[in-house]
């Protein structure tokens, strides 16, 4: 292909900026193959790619876990339970099969339902609370420390204060979900509004934006990744902590209780089972609901680059 | 007089070394209504805070500004601004970021969107609608926030180095756009920049700042017919003279008064 490039001289002449002096340029132009290049990404091969990383390290799990249990068993003469074990143990329990008085079902559901009360609780709190402190400078100076301090608790810590609190049972459970989750969905909450840049707060003034506006249509807006980052951790916190809850703050359901159960009727294959359900919720979760979340709110505020 | 600054004088705060830092003084200036007034300076002379307090961003430490006889106080859609910052809203479009200021005017869903398609047709950016602000280049960003802020008809426009941060081809196309959209509906424009070229190329008349201090160092009437070509002789030798001054004016700015 042959592309003609117009001489210094005309551009100059066109643009007014040359006198009568008569340079001489001569015209150019350059020859250049067009590259051959092709480029298909197909949403079939993205899908599979991905489906073919998960089985490699599904797969890399499952030997190491083998080789573990094989070395366990051997060296030491204990029932360390084998993949295979854990997920015929599994199959039989999703059959209905009875764990500690109930099904498996019931006790993914109990945890299920703690965790949905508690991390309600702390979104909804949090996020007010993020607002309140991103908003005033005396709140976020007199407060903030504070919330930091709660931040740096580690989960299990909460467990004498839920247990003087709230007593054994469902509430202190629920407390603990509510006190891991709430401090990280604050700070990031009241980051976002804090790092709005104050040029869009100044711009939307400009055209006669009232506070109320201003707050609805432009802070929360240009906050909204940042509050899903909060949540995102807090819902994290909050699932490590139930579970070792479980364990202690006495509840008679629930994934925490059956692993720590396990423990005292030597069902070992029950408790690595529970994990495995511990470990498909997280992930599940993570990659189904907010990676979408996130996706949706980034392509919504437009911080999408190219595309 | 349209716009009147009223001996204006501005003091910061420098909280680490605890005192304050003047960083305009005696400011007394008069605009006149539809003229286009350019404010150049150093950089750090003060000028955007001039034009902030001008928008009524913030507040004059000592002295008055006047917008048609009533003192300016806090921001509002008679006053335009144009930031050098992109300040499109990214989570709306070009038209949404047109409409917000005009849905907040009161004007009827079917008026909004009318008037927010002319102004972007006035930038030449038909078909842009739904663009978002990270579709857009840089010029195209500014050419949405100038019609975003036209689209209020404001009586007075105020442009602060608007162009600066693009690259000096499309500031100059940007600049030319911006006379000719000036020309169609003439507005009182205060614009600063740092750039002298491009004050002589808009100006009717240009102030010239010291360094912080910010002070008045020389005010300088530019009467010559637009489009105004940069290198014609008047224009030549008001570039020589411009440059003189802020030479003489950044180099010992500080000194003057002191």
């Amino acid at each position: 292909m042959t592309y003609f490039i117009p001489s210094l001289k005309d551009i100059l002449k066109e643009k007014g900026e040359l006198g009568d002096e008569n340079l001489d340029f001569k015209n150019t132009s350059i020859n250049f193959e067009e590259p051959e290049f092709e480029y298909k990404e197909s949403i079939i091969r993205k899908i599979l790619l991905k489906l073919v990383n998960g089985f490699v390290s599904f797969t890399i799990i499952l030997l190491l876990w083998y080789g573990i249990a094989q070395w366990v068993i051997h060296t030491r003469n204990v029932p360390f339970p084998t993949p295979k074990q854990t997920f015929s143990r599994l199959f039989a329990l999703l059959k209905g099969e009875n764990l500690y008085g109930e099904t498996i079902y019931d006790h993914v559901t109990a945890s299920l339902i703690r965790w949905g009360i508690g991390f309600a609780l702390a979104a909804l709190f949090g996020i007010l609370l993020g607002i309140a402190l991103g908003s005033s400078k005396i709140l976020y100076d007199t407060t903030m420390p504070t919330v930091y301090v709660i931040q740096l608790i580690p989960g299990l810590a909460w467990i004498p204060i839920a247990l003087l609190i709230f007593g054994l049972g469902n509430t202190s459970t629920i407390f603990m979900i509510f006190a891991t989750a709430f401090a990280p969905i604050v700070i990031n909450t009241c980051g976002g509004i804090r790092s709005v840049p104050p040029v869009y707060v100044r711009a939307a003034k400009m055209m006669g934006a009232g506070k109320i506006t201003v707050f609805f249509r432009v802070m929360l807006p240009a906050s909204a990744l940042s509050v899903v980052n909060g949540l995102r951790i807090g819902l994290a916190n909050g699932w490590r902590v139930l579970i070792a809850a479980e364990m202690i703050v006495g509840v008679g359901q629930g994934l925490g209780f059956s692993i720590i159960q396990s423990r005292w009727s030597l069902d070992f294959e029950s408790a690595f089972v529970c994990i495995v359900i511990i470990c498909i919720i997280g992930l599940l979760i993570e990659k189904l609901l907010f990676e979408i979340i996130e996706n949706k709110v980034v392509e919504r505020i437009g911080l999408t680059e190219g595309k | 007089m349209f716009v009147e600054i009223d001996n204006v004088s501005k003091v910061f705060i420098d909280k680490k070394l605890g005192r304050g830092i003047v960083a305009l003084r005696n400011i007394g200036l008069k605009v006149k209504r539809n003229e286009f007034l350019c404010i150049i300076g150093p950089s750090g002379c003060g000028k955007t805070t001039l034009l902030n307090m001008i928008a009524g961003f913030e507040n004059p430490t000592k002295g008055k500004i006047f917008l048609n006889g009533e003192e300016i106080k806090s921001p509002s859609n008679d006053k335009g601004v144009i930031f050098q910052e992109f300040s499109l809203f990214p989570w709306m479009s070009a038209l949404e970021n047109i409409k917000f200021g005009l849905n907040l005017q009161g004007w009827p869903k079917k008026e909004q969107e009318n008037i927010a398609k002319k102004y972007l047709t006035l930038v030449g950016l038909e078909g842009f609608e739904h663009s978002k602000s990270h579709e857009l280049s840089g010029g195209m960003k500014q050419k949405v926030a100038i019609a975003r802020t036209l689209a209020l008809d404001p009586e007075l426009l105020l442009m602060d180095e608007p162009f600066a941060s693009l690259d000096e081809q499309t500031r100059q196309d940007l600049d030319i756009e911006l006379l000719n959209i000036w020309k169609e509906d003439i507005k009182t424009v205060i614009f600063v920049t740092h750039n002298i070229e491009e004050a002589i190329l808009l100006a009717d008349r240009i102030i010239v700042l010291t360094a912080r201090p910010g002070e008045i160092y020389k005010e300088l009437k530019v009467e010559l017919q637009r489009p105004r070509n940069l290198f014609s002789e008047e224009v030549v030798t008001l570039r020589k003279r411009l440059r003189k001054d802020i030479t003489i004016c950044c180099n010992n700015g500080h000194k003057f008064g002191d």
